[in-house]
């Protein structure tokens, strides 16, 4: 009978065995494990068409068996009664629950679609990476797992982890890639990917020496599995992908949707069975959190690694949701029904609002400090115990919400609070211990990464209770939380002003104060211990600014704009919002100029005096730009593509590089970045990914000044120099830097070269669109 | 959950929007001070906003006036001590 | 939209009132919403989350100096899925009080949920709003598309189109030509 410590790797529903279970032995082994694992779902609704269902499903024995239940309604704060379906053999769970549902479609369903996982999490606490304990007998039957490091520890053992790279050397969109480089242990393999023979065969080899864990791939979603798996069974080489036998591979269908008001779009996907695949170029927020925040994410959401890789913040919130709901035994509904209270008209106008904003001044503020609530949001929702069922409407009750007319019961924690504190105060402790760790601190790395995830995680929680298809949301919860949200900043603004500080900003979950005698951060602890008194919340000091500098909008550089700002702290570090050098679709010529700007203006002692270096090094830059010595991809614009395309009748510079796109067959959808360069003549773009290669000579050179100039503009003309004064002062040097591009550099002839400008093609695709 | 209501800057818009036609008729001179109270009540949006008055116009006007009379004190102030200077 | 034509009647209870119509009608129904809010109590369903409390807000100034009072008297609940519009209307009180639905179709073209589920919530929506007609009120807006409209549109409009007594259909105002409502 085996018994060893390790990890849960992975874990599905087999057709003959129930659920099988995937395990890292820490003595080095893997195990294959599996047990019978029924699942119950529930059917709610009238008496009479629960008995038909009840009739109807009664002559599967062995298959299925019937209960009468009484299950907690969240949303009805009571016990209901429902009927139990309880499918033997999980792995036919869905398609019983498909069959019912469409057999009785005015029934209502829950606990109808949980993941495998959250079910296995709920019902023995282990869950995906949890490091535990596990016993099984001689058939590898599990018999007993017992949870080693909770979901909630901060300082976890390292997972021994075998790691399987594989990358093309070259993006697949981009250009077509030659070899594959195939990296474990320390050793890289490089293949020909012309002879697939080969490469079939050595890759082979190479998985079954090293049985990996873990495949992570770059464009293994959406090209190089798709590719392995097609010539594996065109030369019948089993590549063995997968370390379950007799299984294929599972495919999931690219999407768009919407997030937070942005479009996103995800590739499809591939995910192996027994083993774990992760596509970084498909994996969320890969560059903000890697590997760490995604074993983070798998581990606090109970969701398998490869998934956890791949869905939004929101599902994930939603799973440890539906976890606590399972193990309080609480109902997940199938579909929300839950409408909004009806209320009056008059209550909308302060229930209708979002968090509080001020305008604020344009210009330099001296030693400002930046007090933030940690978490405002989610605190919130722990701290006054905010959740779908715990809102009532009552209006003469004593726990009032302010200004909304509703009241909260805080007899007993709400779901949402129950799913949320533990997150909250893992994320709080992890913050505490980056704060007081040196840089060497081994653990520094690991807990950036981690606490990155639980910040994305806690960050659209709020959201999340608002959102319309939400299992557990509420409109007047979703309200709730911005009320309290603003009375939490209004309170904090006049305890500063109590204390005699100048507010010169406030923004949502942070304000920005001054005082004349107070600039270090000793003098603002009073401050903060007052606040955290009146508000209850948590705030800390996010720094000091030696200076900070709010600028306008894009448009009219005049109108104060909330989220647009940069500034030092005592520290010399720098922050930066809303700026080119933070917007994604910035070229990195202008964001790293810009980054670079404000660089020289922290160093100095008084950014005056950092004035001419600030110039020569923007004479420099432009030198290099007219030289050509300015790398291209560093030239590359990435805009976002919005819903509709066809829609401008003047097509933005991202739609004529999409229509280029388009031209060579290339299709691109809403939510994905379209990477171009900006070009002489018409259509004025460069496509990066069409198939050949741009003329370095036709980047639009006057184009990338302005933008360059513009960037530059905006962070120096608090001192004097904005745009205008900015191109005056660096173009002075005439004859080194007259602009537009001298004429005989591009004779006409050259024009006809220049790639995507004369494709007739593309001529006509632009013509009609502009009819 | 998308807002219902429009927001703040959205009503101040419609405010002005509505009073187009008024300014219109008003002398040249007249009418840029007519966008100068509607910039100096800009000012005061997230706390109008914030007050939820069910007719934000009225709120509008007490933010015009408290920029006015933010002034009226600074130019006191100026007053004074110039009186000072020339007593 | 035409404001010297059209006006349409109150609703009375006893039947169903529809208007079809662009979003410019929304102006109408708020006058309308005032006049009953000077009433007594009313019901508002906002199907399309375009429920304006501030034109309704001017639109009482004019009528009466108790603005707030008079907002008291409407009753506002917004449904974002289908499935949430049948709860709400489920809920609704069956006592008389005048009921608007706004914007009534707009939760039914969702097509993450599949049509025949869209066709039958909407059938329960419409068996539930029949039912609070035979004491009260009742007028829904179906919000009239002004570009390409579909066949599932149409088959969403009929039942409707079916249980409704009065029928008002309106065209935008940039169509100059038949500006006056059908019936």
């Amino acid at each position: 009978m085996p018994e060893f410590s390790g990890w849960l790797l992975d874990l599905f529903e087999d057709p003959r065995e129930g659920l099988v279970l995937y395990f890292i032995d820490e003595a080095g082994p893997r195990w294959r494990l599996r047990r019978p694992f029924p699942v119950t779902f529930y059917a709610l609704g009238e008496d009479a068409q629960l008995r038909t269902l009840w009739q109807h499903l009664s002559d599967r024995p062995g298959e299925i068996t019937l209960s009468r239940a009484r299950r907690m309604d969240v949303f009805k704060r009571d016990a209901v009664t429902a009927l139990g379906i309880t499918v033997e053999n999980p792995y036919q769970a869905r398609q019983v629950f498909q069959q019912t549902a469409a057999r009785f479609p005015n029934l209502e369903y829950a606990d109808a679609d949980l993941h495998i996982s959250l079910r296995f999490a709920a019902e023995t606490g282990a869950f995906p990476l949890a490091y535990c304990r596990v016993a099984a007998d001689q058939d590898g039957q599990l018999q007993e797992i017992e949870v080693l490091e909770g979901a909630w520890t901060l300082k976890t053992l390292p997972i021994p982890l075998r790691t399987m790279s594989l990358s093309p050397d070259v993006p697949p969109h981009h250009a077509r890639p030659h070899r594959l480089m195939v990296e474990i242990e320390g050793e890289t393999y490089q293949f020909d990917l012309h002879t697939w023979r080969a490469l079939l065969v050595n890759l082979r080899a190479l998985i079954q020496r090293y049985d990996p864990d873990l495949l992570l791939t770059d464009w293994g979603d959406t090209w190089l599995l798709p590719r392995l798996l097609q010539q594996s069974e065109a030369h019948h080489i089993p590549l063995g992908l997968n370390r379950e036998p007799g299984r294929g591979v599972s495919w999931r269908e690219e999407r768009t949707y919407f997030s937070y008001g942005r479009i996103v779009y995800r590739g499809q996907q591939i995910h192996l069975f027994g083993r774990c695949h992760i596509d970084r170029q498909n994996a969320v927020l890969w560059n903000d959190y890697a590997l760490e925040g995604t074993i983070e994410v798998s581990r606090v959401t109970a969701l398998p690694l490869q998934t956890a890789a791949r869905v939004s913040p929101g599902t994930g919130i939603s799973s440890i949701e539906m976890l606590t709901a399972l193990r309080e035994g609480i109902l997940v509904p199938w579909q929300k029904q839950q409408a909004e209270m009806l209320k009056p008209a008059a209550d909308l106008f302060a229930a209708d609002q979002g968090g509080l904003v001020y305008q604020p001044k344009i210009g330099v503020h001296k030693n400002v400090a930046e007090i933030d609530f940690v978490s405002l949001y989610p605190a919130i929702m722990v701290h006054f115990n905010i959740s779908p069922e715990t809102i009532l409407p009552d209006p003469n009750a004593d726990n009032l919400v302010p200004a909304l007319g509703l009241a909260i019961d805080t007899s007993q924690d709400g779901l949402i609070p129950k799913a949320l504190r533990p997150l909250l105060e893992k994320r709080i402790e992890m913050k505490k211990h980056l704060a007081s760790t040196p840089a060497w601190d081994p653990y520094r790395k690991n807990f950036k990464s981690r606490s990155s995830a639980l910040k994305w995680l806690l960050v659209t929680c709020f959201g999340y209770l608002g959102y319309k298809n939400a299992r557990f949301g509420r409109i007047e919860a979703h309200q709730a939380v911005t009320a309290y949200g603003r009375e939490a900043l209004l309170s904090a603004k006049e305890a500063a002003e109590d204390f005699g500080f100048e507010v010169i900003q406030l923004y949502v979950d942070g304000l920005w104060v001054r005082h004349p005698d107070k600039t270090q951060p000793a003098d603002i602890e009073p401050l903060l211990l007052e606040i955290q008194a009146r508000t209850g919340l948590p705030i800390s000091l996010d720094g000091i600014y030696r200076w900070v500098v709010f600028v306008g909008s894009r448009q009219n550089k005049k109108r104060p704009v909330a989220n647009r700002y940069f500034g030092v702290f005592q520290d010399g570090s720098i922050k930066v919002r809303g700026i080119d050098a933070r917007r994604r679709d910035s070229t990195p010529f202008v964001a790293q100029a810009q980054m670079h700007l404000l660089e020289l203006l922290a160093r100095a002692e008084e950014p005056e005096a950092a004035l001419p270096e600030a110039i020569a090094f923007l004479q420099n830059r432009l030198r290099a730009l007219r030289s050509g010595s300015v790398k291209l991809p560093d030239l590359l614009v990435r805009q976002q593509l919005g819903r509709k395309m066809e829609a401008y009748r003047t097509p933005s510079p991202a739609a004529r590089a999409v229509l280029q796109l388009n031209t060579v067959g290339k299709e691109l959808h809403p939510g994905q970045r379209v990477p171009f360069l900006y070009t002489l003549g018409k259509p004025g773009v460069f496509a990066w990914d069409l198939p050949h290669k741009p003329n370095p000579r036709a980047v639009d050179v006057a184009r990338y000044q302005r933008l360059l100039l513009r960037a530059a503009g905006i962070v120096l003309e608090s001192w004097g120099l904005d745009e205008r004064k900015l191109t005056e002062r660096v173009l002075s040097d005439a004859s080194q830097l007259c602009l537009p591009v001298p004429p005989k550099k591009h004779p006409v002839q050259h024009r006809r070269n220049i790639p995507g400008v004369i494709d007739p093609a593309m001529d006509r695709a632009l013509k009609g669109q502009s009819q | 959950m998308g807002r219902t209501l429009p927001s703040a800057t959205q009503l101040m818009h419609q405010e002005e929007a509505a009073l187009a036609r008024f300014r219109r008729a008003l002398r040249r001179g007249d009418q840029l001070i007519f966008d100068d109270l509607f910039t100096a009540a800009q000012k005061h949006i997230s706390a109008a906003a914030y007050a939820a008055h069910a007719l934000p116009f009225e709120t509008f006007l007490m933010a015009m006036l408290l920029e006015e009379h933010k002034q009226v004190m600074r130019l006191q102030k100026i007053v004074e001590a110039l009186e000072e200077m020339h007593a | 939209m035409d404001q010297r034509i059209i006006t349409f009647p109150m609703p009375t209870a006893g039947k169903i009132s529809l208007v079809v119509a662009p979003r410019a009608v929304l102006d109408r129904l708020t006058s309308m919403l005032a006049a009953l809010a000077l009433r007594g109590r009313v019901l508002v369903v906002d199907g399309g989350n375009c429920f304006d409390g501030y034109a309704l807000a001017r639109a009482l100034r004019g009528q009466t100096h108790e603005v707030e009072a008079a907002l008291r008297q409407v009753w506002l609940s917004r449904a974002f899925t289908c499935y949430q519009m049948v709860a709400m209307l489920a809920e609704l009180p069956v006592d008389g009080t005048p009921v608007i639905v706004l914007d009534m179709l707009s939760t039914f073209l969702d097509e993450n949920v599949n049509f025949s589920k869209r066709l039958r919530l909407l059938e329960s929506s419409l068996n539930l709003l029949r039912r609070i007609s035979q004491g009260a009120p009742v007028a829904i807006w179906a919000r009239a598309r002004t570009s390409s409209v579909t066949a599932e549109d149409q088959q969403l409009l009929a039942p409707l189109l079916e249980t409704a007594r009065d029928v008002w259909e309106l065209q935008a105002p940039e169509t100059p030509v038949h500006q006056l409502p059908l019936f």
